[in-house]
Parts: structure tokens; C-alpha cells; sequence
């Protein structure tokens, strides 16, 4: 008998337990729930910082894989100094010209704008307008004639007697002359593309090297390979070397020296760092492009606005070089590259 | 350990309350817990789309305005300058809602620029508006393009983010139902759990009530089938009916137990009273018999000698009518008493007629002496028994004595509680071993002795219940004293 109550207290014990065990599961089931539930919301409030100051980037062609290299670097740059740049017109619905872009900018009373600058009277009057309307402006890449605070920019002169020496040298290994040389300049890119077209010229004079130029449509996404292609079609005789002076040309130029399997009878030099272009130069179909050191742009374009802030005061002038990558330095080129956080 | 100790006390009605409440508090408090925050969950749902449905209205108001611009600075209608100012003014109060800092998230910071395209358009539709006042063309119509194209930039915006938003919004519904489709397995396996957790505690419950009956059925049925005397009492774990059933029928057990002892005790006693009634039967009768026996027809003798006094008395021989009288009394007394008890008078009259007869016999040979307290004579005692003591004496004390010389005393006295009756004689004696023979019940009584000395000693012991009412005396040739002592109880005297 009394074995029978011991085994009845021991299986109302061990019930007692399992129901104490289950409350326990319960209660922390409900924390668990609770939790859940609450964690619902907090996917539509993602974290975000705030930043003091909003600075608009306005590049001439903010599809291009240089302006997006210039605003990575800007947006990393400002955002370690408590600003945050926007690169106006993105994600939008509509495709907005670069005046209409700055309009943008200066309706939503942005603190700086930084706008590659171009000759249009359209830019100069935007420009002053948000001085204007108190809104610094800084150029880029290329100047503008109008009340910008101040133009960071490259030595377009120094580049073209770069691009000339790089003629040279290959006029030398190929034992080519005369060197016909096809320049490809930019429809909508200002003067840059005049100071290197005549530091070309410079360098080359009287070095039995032919100029030719002719013009890209490199506004848009497409017309930049069309382009290059007709003009290529249209040439009775292939030149031995193209200068492209353009991102977007440069890789167009690439890949129709490719289709047309002129690899090898072809030299290009290439204009700006994209994957494509350093894969080619390795390769060997590309011989060499300048780089924009867009980090160094970045910083100072940054730099200007924040200086002009603090003091009310901005140097005129931030010059950045361009920097010549080939077969020999291009593997030297990456790993700083990746040093530098990409780009 | 106190808390189980004061639930096995408590009442079962209490119990299944405290059981039935406890489980039902915790089915609905799971409920209510799941139900709020499921409706928090769908609030958030409800939330989700509001900032499109707010954007949208922006859009609309927005356009409100610039019609009652575009109407304004076409007619200066009235109405359209209070359409533009009412919606300008609801536009200003919306805006508060939008985001004005500068952050890293597209949305917010598209907020922000959205927030401030409209400050700067509300401004330039004011400028218009007040151009227009001032009747200068040229600048309300600049004013008027640039609020244009504002407003074009501002759908623009509106529309981007309004997609934005969609596109986050669908993705946080989308989220959201499916942490719903978690939630409802969630919470099916906390009802699980908390209807398990209920189903044990009712499991526990039952069990304190159904076990102990159990139990106690069991019990009972134990009783029912063998000896109650076998079975032990029940173990009592709480205070209440239950426990009190079980209380009570342990206590039921012992009163059984008790009353089947007392019965047992009773029918021992009983059968013993019974045997030692038979016995004395028995022995009276046996006593009688052997008395008849020795007569050949009282009744006929005791006529006979009726008429021998009547006879006698006619012819004047006195002695013979006062011997034949005695005769007549003796057997009379023999015919007569056959009940049990007797007082003791007539158990003296007896012996007296007894030592008449005797002495006419041996012509009055023996001397017969008796010490009565009178006090005593009514004191009741089994009948026949001091005869045969008389008998013996003679037959085996006096009986070689001289003529003359043999005596008989008959005593009667208080000793204490007992009424003793002791007969003497001045006979031979009796021998030691006789003595103790006799009293150890070895000399049986021979036939022809009629009512012998063993039979008087055995129906005092079954009278007197084994108490020790007989003594025998004796020396060598100064005679024997039996003593019978008869206790004086109530109703004896």
C-alpha cells in the first residue's frame, strides 16, 4: 500500500513538474511572441543617420561609371564629415537634364551644390541663381564662367602632353611612321577635351604622328557605341592608334576594336579606371588609360563646401592629377586600389 | 510543499473551482495576450500603406493649388485665389509631417527634398500671386513657370517616392505577413501547450479525488469479501470529504472490529454458561436417577408407609407412627425436591428425618448433635447435599465404632461472607490420599453408594462456579469434618 502512494505522489510530482515546466514555456512563449510581433515594425523603420548638411552632386552624365566612381568616393569622403551628398535626379522616375537637376537642387534649399560645369549660358544662370539664393556651388572636372565658389578640377593640358608622350612612345616600339592617331572627343564636355586635344598636339609636333579628332555622342547610355562604330565604319583606313577621352567611349572602343578584330593593329589609350578597361589593359588590348585619382576629387570637392562654410572663404582652385596605368603598373595599380577601399 | 498541503485540504467543490478557474484564467490570458499584440501586428499593417495613402494627398493638394494659381493668374477669379490660399494653407500643415533632416535614407531624404521643393514652391506661387496684384506680366509669368516646373519636379519626386515606398511597403507587408504565418504557429503552439498544461492540471486534479476513492472502494471491497479483522486501516493524505470518507470508514472498521470481538467474547461465554447448565443437569439428574433407582416407587412407598402410620396410629404404637412419619418425610422431600436450590432448613429437616430413620435402624446407636444459627436457615443452596455427607459419615466414619459411641454433628455458622455447614463424626478418619483423591475428582462414586460425596462436590463447583466451597478434614481415629462454604450473595439468602 504505501509503495502504491509513493508511486502516486512520484507521478503527481513528476505532472506537477511537467505543468510547472509548461507554464514556464508558456510565459516565455509569449515574451517570445510579444517580441515578434514588435519586431514587425521595425523592418519599415530601417536605421538611418542624420547628417548636418545636404550637398548636391550634379554630374554632366550621372550614369557614367566615372561620375559614380567621383560620387562613391564624395559620399564616403562627406559622410565622415557629417554631410551627405545626393546625387540629384537619381531614383527618380523621370530623366532630368542637368539644368533641370539643378534646379532640383536648388528648390529642396540643399546647403551645396557640386556640379561638373559645362559652357552653357543655362548652367552659368542656374549657377548663379543658387549663389543666389545662398547655395555654394563648387565645380568639377570641368569649369564653368559663372559665380561658382570654386573649380576642382584636372590639368587637361598636362593629360593631353601625357596622352602625346604615350604616342610617342608607342610610335617608337612599333617603329610606325607616320602614326595615324584617331582622338575621340566628347559632344558635351566642355573645354576639357580642347586643353588635352592641343596638349596632344603639342607634344607630338613635328614627330611624324597624323592627328585626327572626331566627336561622340556620349550623353546618352547608347549613343556612345553607335557612335564609335560609325565613326570607325566611316574611316577608310584604320588608324593605329585611338585616343578616347570618355569613359563610356573608351569601352565602346574597346569592345569594337573587339567585334572588328583589330586587336594587335589597333593601340587604344583609354580614359578612366572601369573593370573593362584595366581587364583589357591586361590583356594587352587596351595599352594604357589615365585614371581620374577620384578619391583625391572627392575629398576636395568636400573639402571646398566645408571650407567654405567654416570660414566663408574657398581657394579658387583644387588641381588633382590623372595617373597613368599600363601592363607595367596595373597589378601595382589594383592592390592600391583595394588599399583604398575600391573605386 | 505547504501550498500542496493546503490544496489536498481543500474542499472538492473548492478544488475543481481553484482548478477550473486557474485553467480557464490561463486559456484566456494567452488569449487576450495573443489577440493584442495580433492586433498590434495588423495596426502595424494598417500602418504600412498610410504614408503612400499621405504622399498621394500631397500630389492632390498639390495640384489643387496650382490650378487655383493657374486660374488665379488667368482670371484673378476669387474663387480660385481661395481655392490656392485654403490649399496652400492645408499644403503648409501637411509638410510639418514630412521629414526635414538630412539623412543617409533615400526616402527620408527624398522627404526632405520634397518638403522643401514645396517651401520654395509656395513662395514662388506667392511672388506670382503678388506679381499678379502688381499687374507686372512678365514676372507672374516667370513665377508662374518656375512654380510649373516645381510642381513637375514635385510630382516627380512624389511619384519616385510614392514607388519607393510601394516598393518598401510591399516588402514590410510582405515581411509582416509572413511574421503572421509565424505568429499563427506561434501562438498555436503556445494553446498547445497551455491546453496540455491544462489537461495535466485536471489529470492531477482527478487523480487526488479518484485515487483515494479508488482506494477506499477497494477497501471496502476487501471487507465485503474476507475478514474485516485482516484489513488495515486506510492512510488519510487530506483534510477534505474525500478524506473525511476515509476517516470515517477507518473509524467504521474499528467499531466493526470491535463489535465482532465483543461477539466473539459473548458466544465463548454463552456456550460455556450453556455447558456448565447441561453439566449440572446432567448431574441432578443423574443424582436423581441414581435416588429412584434406589427406590423402587417412592410414591408407592410413601403411601404404603402413610397407611403404615395410619395403622399404627389405630393400634396406638406411637414410635412407629412418629418412625413411619420420618420415612414418609424423607422420601416426600426426595419426590418432592427435585428442583435445583433449596433453603437450607429443608436441607436439615432432611438430614433430621434422615438420622430418625437411621437411629430407629441402629436403635439409636448414633448420636446426632447439631449447631444451627437460625439467622442462616434461609439461605438457599443446591439441594441434596448434606445428606450423603451425613450418609458417608455414617457409612464410612462411624460405622465400625462401638453402638453408642458414633456421633454425627451437624453444624450451621457465619464465617465471614459464607454460610458454612459443616458435618462432623468421631468415625475411624479418612486416609490422606482418599482425601486428596476426593477432591481430585479421582474416586468415583461407586453405583451402589446412591448419591455419593464426588457428586456433591461436583455440583457445588458447577454452582458455584469452581470456587472452593468444599473441605475435607480428617485424623486418623478422630473422626472427618466436610465443611461446605456457601458464599452469601444476592439473592442467595
Amino acid at each position: 500500500m504505501a509503495m502504491k502512494v509513493s508511486k502516486n505522489r512520484i507521478a503527481v510530482t513528476i505532472l506537477a513538474s511537467i505543468v510547472l515546466v509548461l507554464f514556464f514555456a508558456t510565459v516565455a512563449g509569449l515574451f517570445y511572441y510579444k517580441e515578434m510581433i514588435n519586431s514587425l515594425g521595425r523592418v519599415q523603420e530601417e536605421d538611418f543617420t542624420e547628417y548636418g548638411r545636404l550637398y548636391a552632386y550634379i554630374p554632366e552624365d550621372p550614369d557614367s561609371q566615372l561620375s559614380t566612381s567621383i560620387y562613391k568616393e564624395i559620399s564616403e569622403y562627406a559622410a565622415q564629415n557629417g554631410c551627405y551628398v545626393e546625387m540629384t535626379g537619381q531614383n527618380l522616375s523621370t530623366r532630368y537634364s542637368k539644368a533641370d537637376r539643378l534646379n532640383i537642387a536648388i528648390s529642396s534649399k540643399v546647403d551645396g551644390i557640386i556640379v561638373e560645369g559645362d559652357d552653357s549660358a543655362e548652367t552659368v544662370a542656374l549657377i548663379d541663381k543658387a549663389t543666389a539664393n545662398g547655395i555654394p556651388v563648387i565645380t568639377v572636372l570641368t569649369d564653368c564662367d559663372s559665380t561658382r565658389k570654386s573649380f576642382v578640377g584636372l590639368n587637361n593640358y598636362s593629360l593631353g602632353t601625357e596622352y602625346g608622350e604615350e604616342l610617342l612612345d608607342i610610335a617608337l616600339d612599333k617603329n610606325m611612321y607616320p602614326l595615324k592617331v584617331l582622338v575621340l572627343l566628347d559632344r558635351d564636355d566642355g573645354n576639357a577635351d580642347d586643353f588635352i586635344l592641343s596638349g596632344i598636339q603639342e607634344s607630338v609636333a613635328n614627330r611624324r604622328i597624323i592627328l585626327t579628332t572626331s566627336v561622340v555622342d556620349a550623353t546618352s547610355p547608347f549613343s556612345a557605341q553607335e557612335d564609335v562604330t560609325n565613326i570607325l565604319d566611316s574611316l577608310d583606313e584604320n588608324p593605329d592608334v585611338i585616343i578616347s577621352l570618355n569613359d563610356r567611349t573608351s569601352e565602346s572602343v574597346y569592345q569594337c576594336i573587339v567585334d572588328k578584330n583589330l586587336v594587335g593593329q589597333v593601340t587604344v589609350l583609354g580614359y578612366f579606371d572601369s573593370e573593362t578597361i584595366l581587364k583589357a589593359i591586361d590583356r594587352g588590348s587596351v595599352y594604357a588609360t589615365f585614371a581620374i585619382e577620384a578619391n583625391v576629387v572627392a575629398k576636395q570637392c568636400v573639402e571646398a563646401l566645408n571650407e567654405y562654410y567654416n570660414s566663408g572663404f574657398v581657394s579658387e582652385y583644387y588641381s588633382s592629377k590623372y595617373l597613368l596605368i599600363n601592363r607595367d603598373n596595373i597589378s601595382e595599380y589594383r592592390v592600391e586600389d583595394t588599399d583604398n577601399g575600391g573605386g | 510543499m505547504a501550498a500542496a498541503n493546503f490544496f489536498a485540504n481543500m474542499k472538492i467543490s473548492r478544488k475543481l473551482v481553484a482548478v477550473f478557474l486557474v485553467t480557464s484564467v490561463i486559456a484566456m490570458g494567452v488569449n487576450i495576450f495573443i489577440y493584442v499584440n495580433l492586433n498590434q501586428a495588423l495596426d502595424k499593417i494598417n500602418t504600412v500603406f498610410s504614408s503612400n495613402i499621405s504622399l498621394n494627398q500631397l500630389t492632390d493638394n498639390l495640384n489643387e493649388i496650382h490650378q487655383g494659381l493657374t486660374g488665379y493668374l488667368e482670371t484673378k477669379g476669387t474663387d480660385d485665389l481661395e481655392l490656392y490660399y485654403a490649399s496652400s494653407q492645408s499644403m503648409r500643415l501637411m509638410m510639418n509631417d514630412l521629414n526635414s533632416n538630412v539623412t543617409d535614407n533615400n526616402v527620408k531624404l527624398a522627404e526632405r527634398d520634397i518638403r522643401n521643393m514645396i517651401d520654395t514652391y509656395l513662395k514662388t506661387a506667392d511672388e506670382a500671386v503678388q506679381a499678379k496684384r502688381g499687374r507686372n506680366i512678365d514676372e507672374y509669368t516667370a513665377k508662374y513657370n518656375e512654380c510649373t516646373k516645381i510642381k513637375d519636379y514635385l510630382n516627380t519626386y512624389i511619384y519616385s517616392v510614392n514607388n519607393e515606398q510601394f516598393r518598401t511597403n510591399s516588402e514590410n507587408y510582405n515581411a509582416l505577413v509572413n511574421s503572421l504565418r509565424y505568429t499563427e504557429i506561434m501562438s498555436m503552439l503556445i494553446f498547445l501547450v497551455a491546453s496540455v498544461m491544462n489537461i495535466l492540471l485536471l489529470i492531477i486534479l482527478t487523480n487526488t479525488i479518484t485515487r483515494p476513492l479508488t482506494r477506499l472502494s477497494a477497501k471496502a471491497e476487501e471487507i465485503s469479501h474476507g475478514n474485516p479483522e485482516d484489513v488495515e486501516p486506510l492512510e488519510v493524505f487530506s483534510d477534505d470529504e474525500v478524506g473525511k470518507v476515509t476517516r470515517a470508514f477507518n473509524g467504521m472498521l474499528a467499531s466493526i472490529k470491535d463489535y465482532i470481538a465483543r461477539i466473539r467474547t459473548q458466544l465463548i461465554t454463552q456456550s460455556e454458561m450453556k455447558e456448565k447448565n447441561l453439566l449440572m443437569e446432567t448431574h441432578l439428574k443423574d443424582a436423581q436417577l441414581k435416588y429412584l433407582q434406589s427406590q423402587i416407587n417412592p410414591h408407592f412407598l410413601f403411601n404404603t408407609l402413610n397407611a403404615g402410620a395410619q395403622l399404627a396410629m389405630m393400634e396406638g404404637a406411637d414410635r412407629t407412627v412418629e418412625y413411619i412419619r420420618n420415612m414418609a418425610d424423607f422420601f416426600r422431600y426426595n419426590v418432592k425436591k427435585n428442583s435445583e436450590t433449596v433453603k437450607l432448613s429443608e436441607e436439615i429437616e432432611l438430614v433430621d428425618s434422615y438420622m430418625y430413620i437411621l437411629n430407629v435402624r441402629f436403635a439409636g446407636e448414633i448420636v446426632f448433635e447439631k449447631d444451627i444459627d437460625e439467622s442462616l436457615l434461609d439461605v438457599t443452596v443446591p439441594s441434596m447435599i448434606i445428606q450423603p455427607l451425613v450418609e458417608n459419615s455414617i457409612k464410612y466414619g462411624i460405622k465400625d465404632l462401638e453402638p453408642g459411641e458414633g456421633k454425627i454433628t451437624l453444624a450451621v455458622y457465619r464465617e465471614g461472607d459464607n454460610c458454612c455447614i459443616r458435618v462432623s463424626d468421631n468415625g475411624i478418619g479418612t486416609d490422606e490420599d482418599i482425601i486428596e483423591k476426593i477432591m481430585s475428582n479421582e474416586k468415583k462414586p461407586s453405583e451402589t453408594r446412591g448419591v455419593g460425596i464426588t457428586n456433591v462436590m461436583e455440583r457445588l463447583d458447577l454452582h458455584y462456579n469452581n470456587r472452593e466451597v468444599f473441605e475435607i478434614k480428617s485424623k486418623k481415629n478422630e473422626g472427618t469434618h466436610v465443611t461446605i462454604k456457601i458464599p452469601m450473595e444476592a439473592g442467595n439468602v
